[in-house]
């Protein structure tokens, strides 16, 4: 008991010296822990954000090909169109609708929670003005498959709370209410609030649209509900206001775009219950449906996004730590280097009393952990705000190089541009805006504090062992007789 | 206790050796003085008695062990204490801290007694208030009144000063003499001091003298 006690003191004496020199030489121990935080908060920011950024992809991924869309085959569409161009006949882009009982044999299949219709089609408006400011009307057509253009688009919905708009929160209602499965037939409206003030229209109000496709007639609808698009016009060109979009249930929509239509829809999106089931209700459908009239996507498009951006930042930040590391250790060796060199004599003394050589080493390990404990301890306080402010620099930069490709790095050529779906640009823009609103927040957790701590032992074990040749060829005799 | 054979050592080159072929033996009890004029090579040899340094030629035994064999470390910590002449305290800590530091490294006897630590500082003069002190802050004479009790605290059996009372007044002086004796004549440790003076070589029981690359005793160790 008693020889424990004194082998206890033994050892402990160099880590008592350890605290001794720490207390006695304060600017000096200061200083250590300010270059020590400096290193371990630009670890741990780095470490963050890349946690960060893998949260963002994972997050992503949970979100991703919840849905699966069931449309017409355009590449196809295309192809036949080219072809027969060149059998010298007049190029005729096919249209062929989706049957509304094909979408409802797919929604059988297993995993199929719901299914939204959309049905796209345009009118002029009738008695009341559309939104002209940006240039609506004009020969390029609207939005959309509608081959010969009216100022108003027409949304035909299954209900709005599916429809992509209000999905987003681009769009929500403020008046009034949304359109549900029971206005599918029902000469229903929600109309945009900038379309609604300018012809001081309200809920209950009704317009007239003229078909501009099929019988051509006119049709009044009610107004139930008004809502406020958020996204506002990019300019481009033949591209309506979006304050002209209208939204009625899917059957109307189709009784405006004509009687072949009855049925039928642009796509169909279906909601999966599990993300994890995607694929296997997309093999199910693919077997359904005739693949070269209709196309069954998933949409990770988002997600893909997501994924490549988040590489990139999580890339970055892996540099970010593993650059600072390199520099912290070299600078702290550095340090270490000099402080022994400044206690050559301390040594000297330590050496002419016998002290073990790995207990003085011991000895600066011990003070340098204490400092790193310190370090870390303040980094741990600083580093969600230095982690923040990084990643939104990070990202910042990332998404604007990401919109660039986005839009330039499309495939050219005339092909590249047939097969591109009408509003694919659109498109792009709003994932990319996805993206940009992807935030990355950064959260000190305990797991990030270990690995912290366990890359800050790393480094002040090699500066230790870099300096550590200094203490190992040191002869008391040369400091300690002049 | 300590026996040098064929003890030699040079630093640049071997022709300007400072001594050589030297064979000497130290016992326990004796206090021995190394004198010499300045630069002859008294702290040279006393570093390599304290085991500070090796031997160009020849070997130190110490109680007929090969001191390179015993490890140099190892023959520091348990069997040599060592006065510098530059003292060679920690700077940074107090008095009795220097003193309890040596005791834990020696592994002494009475390694964490701060009391003892206090009683050798009081014995060599130093006051309450000057054992807290942190050495840096006390007077050279002071300094090395500590470095004194730091060598008396630690158990070992051979003991080496080099000029010891270079900064003593006369009454310090003979304190420390007197010191010195005890440890010789009561404990039965082998005592070397390089002193220049004759006060204090005189009263050693034996006197050797480092002059013109010779080494010989002035006055023999009595038998
Ligand atoms: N590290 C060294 N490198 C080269 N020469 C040295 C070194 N240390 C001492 N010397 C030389 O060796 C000789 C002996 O030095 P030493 O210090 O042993 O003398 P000393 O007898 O203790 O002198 P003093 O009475 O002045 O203390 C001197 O000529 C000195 O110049
Ligand atoms: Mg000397």
């Amino acid at each position: 008991m008693v020889n424990l006690l004194w082998m206890d003191v033994i050892h402990v004496n160099f880590i008592k010296r350890a605290g001794l020199t720490l207390v006695a030489k304060k600017g000096r121990t200061a200083l250590l822990v300010l270059v020590t935080t400096a290193i371990m908060l630009f670890v741990l920011a780095g470490l963050l954000i890349r946690n960060a950024a893998n949260t963002a992809t994972a997050t992503a991924k949970a979100n991703v090909g919840a849905t699966l869309t069931l449309s017409q085959n355009r590449a196809a569409a295309f192809k036949t169109m080219r072809s027969s161009s060149q059998s010298g006949s007049k190029p005729t882009l096919t249209q062929t609708p989706v049957k509304l009982s094909l979408a409802k044999q797919i929604a059988r299949i297993q995993h199929v929670a719901s299914y939204a219709v959309t049905v796209t089609t345009s009118a002029n408006a009738s008695g009341f003005d559309a939104i002209t400011t940006r240039g609506t009307t004009g020969g390029f057509g609207g939005r959309g498959p509608a081959t010969t253009s009216g100022d108003i688009t027409i949304s035909g919905v299954t209900s709005t709370a599916s429809a992509t708009a209000f999905n987003q929160k681009t769009a929500s209602i403020t008046q009034g209410r949304g359109l549900t499965k029971a206005d599918a037939n029902s000469h229903n409206v929600v109309i945009e609030s900038e379309l609604a003030k300018q012809n001081s229209l309200s809920v209950g109000d009704t317009i007239k649209l003229k078909a501009t496709t099929g019988s051509k007639a006119t049709t009044t609808l009610t107004i139930v509900g008004i809502y406020k698009a958020k996204s506002t016009s990019t300019g481009m060109p033949g591209e309506s206001d979006p304050a002209n979009t209208v939204y009625t249930g899917y059957g109307l929509a189709n009784q405006v775009k004509g009687s072949k239509y009855v049925n039928t829809a642009d796509n169909v999106t279906f909601t999966v219950s599990a993300p994890s089931q995607v694929a296997a209700v997309k093999k199910a459908a693919k077997q359904l449906i005739n693949t070269s009239k209709y196309s069954i996507t998933s949409d990770d498009q988002n997600y893909q996004l997501v994924k490549s951006s988040m590489a990139t930042v999580s890339g970055f930040a892996n540099k970010i730590v593993w650059l600072v590391a390199i520099a912290g250790t070299i600078i702290l060796a550095l340090i270490v280097i000099l402080m022994i060199r400044e206690r050559r004599h301390e040594i000297g003394v330590l050496l002419a009393l016998g002290e073990a050589r790995w207990k003085i080493i011991g000895q600066f390990l011990t003070e340098l952990f204490v400092v790193l404990l310190v370090g870390i301890g303040l980094a741990a306080a600083g580093g969600k705000v230095v982690g923040d402010q990084l990643a939104q620099q990070v990202v910042a930069t990332q998404t604007t190089q990401s919109a660039t490709t986005g839009q330039f790095g499309r495939p050219g050529g005339p092909s590249g541009q047939g097969k591109q779906l009408p509003g694919g640009g659109q498109q792009t823009a709003k994932t990319n805006q996805a993206a940009k609103q992807t935030k990355l927040a950064t959260h000190v957790t305990v797991q990030a504090l270990a690995l912290l701590f366990a890359l800050g032992l790393g480094i002040i074990l090699v500066a230790i062992l870099i300096a550590a040749a200094g203490i190992l060829r040191l002869q008391p005799k040369n400091v300690l007789i002049e | 206790m300590l026996t040098t054979k064929g003890l030699g050592y040079w630093y640049a080159n071997p022709e300007d050796y400072l001594f050589k072929d030297v064979n000497l033996h130290f016992d326990a009890g004796v206090m021995t003085a190394i004198v010499g004029q300045s630069g002859a090579g008294k702290t040279t040899m006393l570093s390599l008695l304290a085991g500070l340094d090796k031997p160009r030629a020849g070997t130190i035994a110490f109680r007929d062990e090969d001191i390179a064999k015993l490890g140099l470390t190892n023959f520091r910590r348990h069997h040599v204490s060592t006065i510098f002449q530059a003292y060679n305290l920690f700077t940074y800590m107090s008095a009795r801290q220097n003193l309890l530091t040596a005791m834990a490294i020696t592994q002494s006897a009475h390694r964490g007694d701060a009391d003892y630590a206090n009683q050798m500082l009081g014995k060599l003069g130093l006051t309450a208030a000057q054992m807290r002190q942190t050495v840096a802050r006390l007077s050279g004479g002071q300094q090395q009144r500590v470095a004194i009790a730091r060598s008396m605290v630690c158990d070992a059996e051979l003991v080496v000063a080099d000029e010891p009372t270079g900064n003593l007044d006369e009454a310090n002086t003979q304190a420390v003499v007197d010191l010195f004796r005890q440890l010789a004549q009561d404990l039965g440790k082998a005592v070397i001091i390089v002193t220049h003076e004759e006060a204090v070589a005189a009263q050693c029981d034996a006197v050797l003298r480092l002059a013109s690359r010779t080494v010989s005793w002035e006055r023999q160790p009595s038998r």
